[in-house]
């Protein structure tokens, strides 16, 4: 397992060097290294790339946790489409102001998508159990909601195309800025995650026994939630709505090291960081010079992905 | 000394109150099973005991500690229940499940160490399974789950230890080594388990308890508890009670 974790790091390391000297322009090593291209717009990128690849992935790891389902994602449960209203709104009015060291964009991210998750997770419980049928329909359900309210916003704004390339996802703006803004929540989120991962071991054997594990199933499930919901708006803020990371990430590992979450944590953090990072180098370059919104490249990676999931859910 | 001391036990589901003041105490060492008809309230006072339900009156005190202030983790390390029906998890090994078991015991900062780890072999060899220790627990037998089940509970090293119908699925081998493997667990602890086979019940605990729509109909030795007319209170079945001509035990015999 620790053999498995310096492998992933290692990767992750040469992956995000090697993404330096990859972009629009082609420039060699030599060059690269002294130009401004490397340090203000490729830097930040990578970084903030797998910024969002952890908190994604690791909101997905929490979700799947608490609610003992693999498809629970922050994309499928609303949190992203409902954060991605609340930006909408802070960017439409031009809102800006800071609230508890959080801008007004976040802020309202955050705001939503907290809404939007609870609203779907209520919606969802048939008795007092959630599955995976009522979950998903609830998640679509609300998000279509969404969705319109985000069309209605995008349309009486008047900045159409704007609002629209933000939402399909994007790292083209990236700079030190929003590097430091997301940091904190990556760092707390992925502690929380980690720290947590022994009640979320426990769970996996049923909201019961982890309570008579000793587990206070109701308040993990509540920070869990406002730490997933928390990291997820951050990643919205910056990179606008990035689906499938929550979702294909923590699964895939899940196969690879088992389900123990303390480790699924750490590897899914990282992978999520390395899937972010190529995503987005394929976005930047692929149809070069124009670039791709990276929110298309991972849903035309991650949309096969879950159809394949729920196909094997079904045979196994 | 008392084990486990309940009194006035009232509780239910929302509105629904389904034990109606119920009060009986237990020693220490003690084997005890829990007898009746299919919805008199077994299970519920078992997820009861194990603090998983609110009561609505009464008290319940495990080896002098009243439950109710008790925190979580702290009745986590006094009661462990083993529950009727387990989903195995997929991809963890029997060693994984036990290591469960000290969940009770870690800090928020800490993670399993090699004393968690040595308590957990320890549990697995109580219940016989250290050669599959590292097997996944899709790969187990019923009876083998069955162990492992009972070995995470056994982890937590809980003084008192609650089991739903352990063998009601397993076939009469299993069923005889399990409560073989519980008879040997109670001398240092006490062990509540729900039966629905009441020979069985009756030749391995020391005391049966038979209730009915949430009250106890009896409370004594098999022999006391297992008559004809308790058998009819209970269950409404006509039948005869005779001697196992070997072990002596309490047998009923359905009569047409």
């Amino acid at each position: 397992m620790k053999r498995k974790a310096y492998y992933l790091i290692l990767s992750l390391i040469v992956v995000s060097i090697a993404l330096l000297f990859v972009g629009s322009v082609w420039l060699s090593p030599g060059e690269t290294v002294k130009s401004p291209i490397l340090w203000q717009i490729r830097l930040p990128r990578v970084l903030l790339s797998a910024l969002v690849g952890v908190m994604l992935a690791t909101s997905g790891v929490m979700l799947q946790g608490i609610l003992k389902n693999p498809l629970a994602d922050p994309y499928i449960l609303g949190v992203s489409s409902g954060a991605g209203v609340g930006a909408a709104i802070a960017i439409a009015a031009n809102y800006s102001f800071v609230f508890l060291g959080m801008s007004s964009v976040p802020l309202f991210a955050f705001v939503f998508a907290l809404i939007m998750v609870l609203t779907v997770y209520n919606l969802s419980k048939a008795a007092d159990r959630t599955t995976p049928e009522t979950l998903i329909l609830a998640g679509v359900a609300v998000s279509a909601f969404a969705s319109a309210v985000l069309a209605l916003i995008i349309i009486m704004s008047g900045q159409l195309q704007s609002i629209y390339f933000w939402l399909l996802g994007s790292f083209s703006a990236a700079g030190y800025r929003d590097v430091f803004t997301v940091l904190p929540y990556a760092v707390v989120g992925l502690l929380i995650a980690y720290f947590y991962s022994k009640e979320l071991n426990a769970l996996l054997l049923g909201e019961e026994i982890a309570y008579t594990l000793g587990v206070e199933v109701e308040r993990i499930r509540v920070i869990m939630i406002v730490a997933a919901t928390l990291m997820t708006a951050a990643a919205v803020s910056v990179s606008g709505l990035i689906g499938f990371v929550g979702l294909i990430v923590p699964h895939f590992v899940r196969m690879i090291i088992g389900p123990n979450y303390r480790s699924l944590v750490v590897f899914s953090a990282l992978s999520g960081a390395l899937l972010m990072m190529i995503a987005d180098a394929v976005a930047r370059t692929a149809l070069s010079p124009v670039e791709l919104p990276v929110g298309i490249v991972m849903s035309l990676i991650g949309a096969p992905f879950f159809i394949w999931v729920l196909r094997t859910r079904r045979g196994g | 000394m008392t084990a486990l001391g309940v009194s006035g036990l009232v509780c239910g589901y929302g509105e629904k109150t389904i034990l109606q003041g119920i009060s009986f105490e237990i020693k220490l060492g003690e084997f005890v099973g829990i007898v009746g008809a299919n919805g008199c309230g077994k299970t519920t006072l078992l997820r009861a005991l194990s603090g998983i339900i609110k009561i609505k009156s009464g008290e319940i005190s495990v080896y002098g500690k009243n439950l109710k202030e008790l925190s979580r983790r702290d009745i986590a390390r006094e009661v462990a229940l083993v529950p009727q029906l387990m989903e195995p998890v997929e991809g963890i090994t029997v060693l994984d499940l036990v290591l469960l078991g000290r969940t009770p015991y870690l800090e928020r900062f800490d993670f399993v160490n090699q004393d968690d780890v040595d308590i957990a072999k320890w549990a697995i060899g109580e219940v016989g399974i250290e050669e599959i220790a590292d097997k996944k627990l899709s790969e187990l037998s019923g009876g083998e789950f069955q162990r492992a089940v009972i070995a995470r509970a056994l982890a937590q090293e809980p003084h008192l230890m609650l089991l739903d119908e352990p063998i009601s699925h397993l076939d009469i081998r299993y069923q005889m080594k399990i409560l073989k493997i519980l008879r040997k667990l109670r001398y240092q602890r006490t062990i509540v388990s729900t039966f629905h086979d009441l020979n069985m019940a009756s030749r391995f605990c020391q005391r049966l308890i038979l209730m009915k729509k949430g009250e106890i109909v009896a409370f004594g030795r098999p022999d006391e508890v297992l008559t004809k007319e308790n058998i009819w209170k209970a269950y409404r079945v006509k039948a005869e009670v005779r001697k196992n001509p070997k072990t002596k035990h309490a047998r009923m015999v359905l009569l047409p």
